[in-house]
């Protein structure tokens, strides 16, 4: 990424955690929407009925 | 304390989410120095350590900046400590000439009086435009119109010679907001912390240096009420000495991976260099365990020492799915990092003390589980599977 064209963009994002490693999972989450900056998992909402947690990140990416 | 080896450990308190212990000035510092001295060698950030006019030097701690620390912890990075940096300061185009003053004073008492190696300082080209806003959880974040004005000037100290940075951005103020007044009675978010992370995160992620941030602000009214916490902010006129001391012996940030830019520096490391695999533990607050480092540790095996921390979030381990080892406060953290590094088992020290768990010879392999082992839960809530 070049220098001049780089912006910071602040954003919050949902997704829902499959079993295996988290930390994988929350990159290819931010990935589609640039380098990720600053990340934290700012909410946990457990699944229904044995389904997956939904996370909430708040995040700071270079895009 | 002890006669064992060193125990690396980590220490995470997050920056702007409002931890009653480690969310104001520097007021996480007591308890760093207690883990500095329980397990000989500990490995934290900016937010812990700064105090604005008050700061603690303790060659047991490696002052190393969030973004870094989340690095060193995927082993992307190694640290090897230094006797000293020399400091390039970039300030902010924004900054009125008066509180330009003020910071220059600080570098210079800090090489008069702490023989502190500062310079050479570049201004930006332009105001560098910090913004402050609030994420959902109420967590403080922040950005910056001009990004790639901080990196240049980042680039001109690098090229200078400079080996750390410290960063001086103008930050915008509110005097009458109620998340100040909250904050200076103890009972709010830092607003400013979430946009330093990224202005320092930026910096130090581009140019591969350990660098800092201090918010340049005007001087507030007096508060008589003001919390003891806070107080560490309201001595002087910036809030530039602490980082300038913290970054004075920051360990140099060595890529391991070989096609990383400045990945020579790692033949050069030599025995010095301390990388994840001789972290023996992790403590953060039992509330905030999502975050980038905690989760790494977690996912190679290093305990995760839990301690209650109120703050904004509740990601729990019970949340997240993680074992932890749970405390109620620093000082029992303290304890649980001697035991594990004297080689006590901490499931010793607490009663009920379960039994031996028995495993058929005939059981596929991995059907059971031994309660010998470190890492499993005790924070007395039932765990809850990831899915």
């Amino acid at each position: 990424m070049s220098v001049a064209a780089m912006r910071l963009q602040p954003m919050t994002l949902q997704f829902r955690r499959v079993p295996g490693p988290l930390l994988a999972q929350i990159e290819a989450a931010l990935a589609p929407h640039g380098q990720p900056l600053r990340w934290a998992i700012t909410a946990v909402k457990p699944g229904l009925a044995g389904s997956c947690p939904l996370l909430t990140l708040e995040a700071v990416v270079l895009a | 304390m002890t006669a064992s080896r060193p125990l690396p450990t980590l220490l995470v308190i997050p920056t702007g989410i409002g931890c009653e212990l480690g969310g104001y000035a520097g007021d996480g510092l007591p308890a760093a120095r207690l883990l500095a001295a329980a397990s000989g060698c500990l490995i934290t950030h900016p937010n812990v350590m700064n105090g604005a006019s008050l700061y603690w030097s303790d060659s047991r701690i490696h002052y190393v900046e969030g973004s870094a620390l989340d690095r060193f912890a995927t082993a992307a990075i190694g640290l090897r400590p230094v006797r000293r940096q020399r400091l390039g300061l970039l300030l902010d185009a924004g900054i009125e000439a008066e509180l330009r003053w003020r910071h220059l004073q600080v570098a210079e008492g800090c090489r008069a009086s702490l023989g502190l190696e500062i310079g050479p300082v570049v201004t930006t080209e332009a105001p560098l435009e910090v913004s402050l806003c609030q994420g959902g959880s109420g967590a403080s974040w922040g950005q910056l119109g001009r990004p790639e004005l901080l990196l240049r000037a980042g680039q001109i100290l690098k090229a200078a010679g400079a080996t750390a940075i410290a960063v001086v951005t103008r930050f915008p103020e509110d005097n009458s907001s109620e998340a100040l007044a909250a904050y200076r009675q103890g009972s709010g978010v830092d607003c400013l912390a979430g946009a330093e992370a990224v202005i320092s995160h930026l910096l130090s992620r581009e140019l591969g240096l350990p660098c800092a941030h201090a918010p340049a602000l005007s001087p507030l009214p007096l508060d008589p009420g003001l919390d003891p916490r806070a107080a560490g902010e309201e001595l002087g006129y910036t809030f530039l000495a602490c980082v300038l001391v913290g970054l004075s012996r920051a360990p140099d940030l060595v890529p391991l991976r070989p096609e990383a830019p400045g990945s020579e520096l790692l033949s050069a490391a030599g025995a010095d260099l301390l990388r994840i695999e001789d972290v023996g533990a992790v403590v953060a607050p039992a509330g905030a365990l999502g975050g980038a480092a905690v989760l790494a540790c977690a996912e190679r095996g290093i305990p995760v020492i839990a301690v209650r921390n109120p703050c904004v979030l509740n990601v729990s381990a019970a949340a997240l799915g993680l074992e932890v080892l749970a405390a109620e406060s620093y000082a029992a953290a303290a304890g649980l990092l001697v035991a594990l590094r004297e080689g006590i088992s901490p499931f010793a020290l607490v009663r009920p003390l379960q039994r031996l768990n028995m495993i058929s010879a005939d059981m596929p392999s991995g059907a059971g589980e031994s309660n010998s082992g470190r890492g499993q839960r005790r924070d007395d809530t039932p765990p809850r599977a990831p899915c």
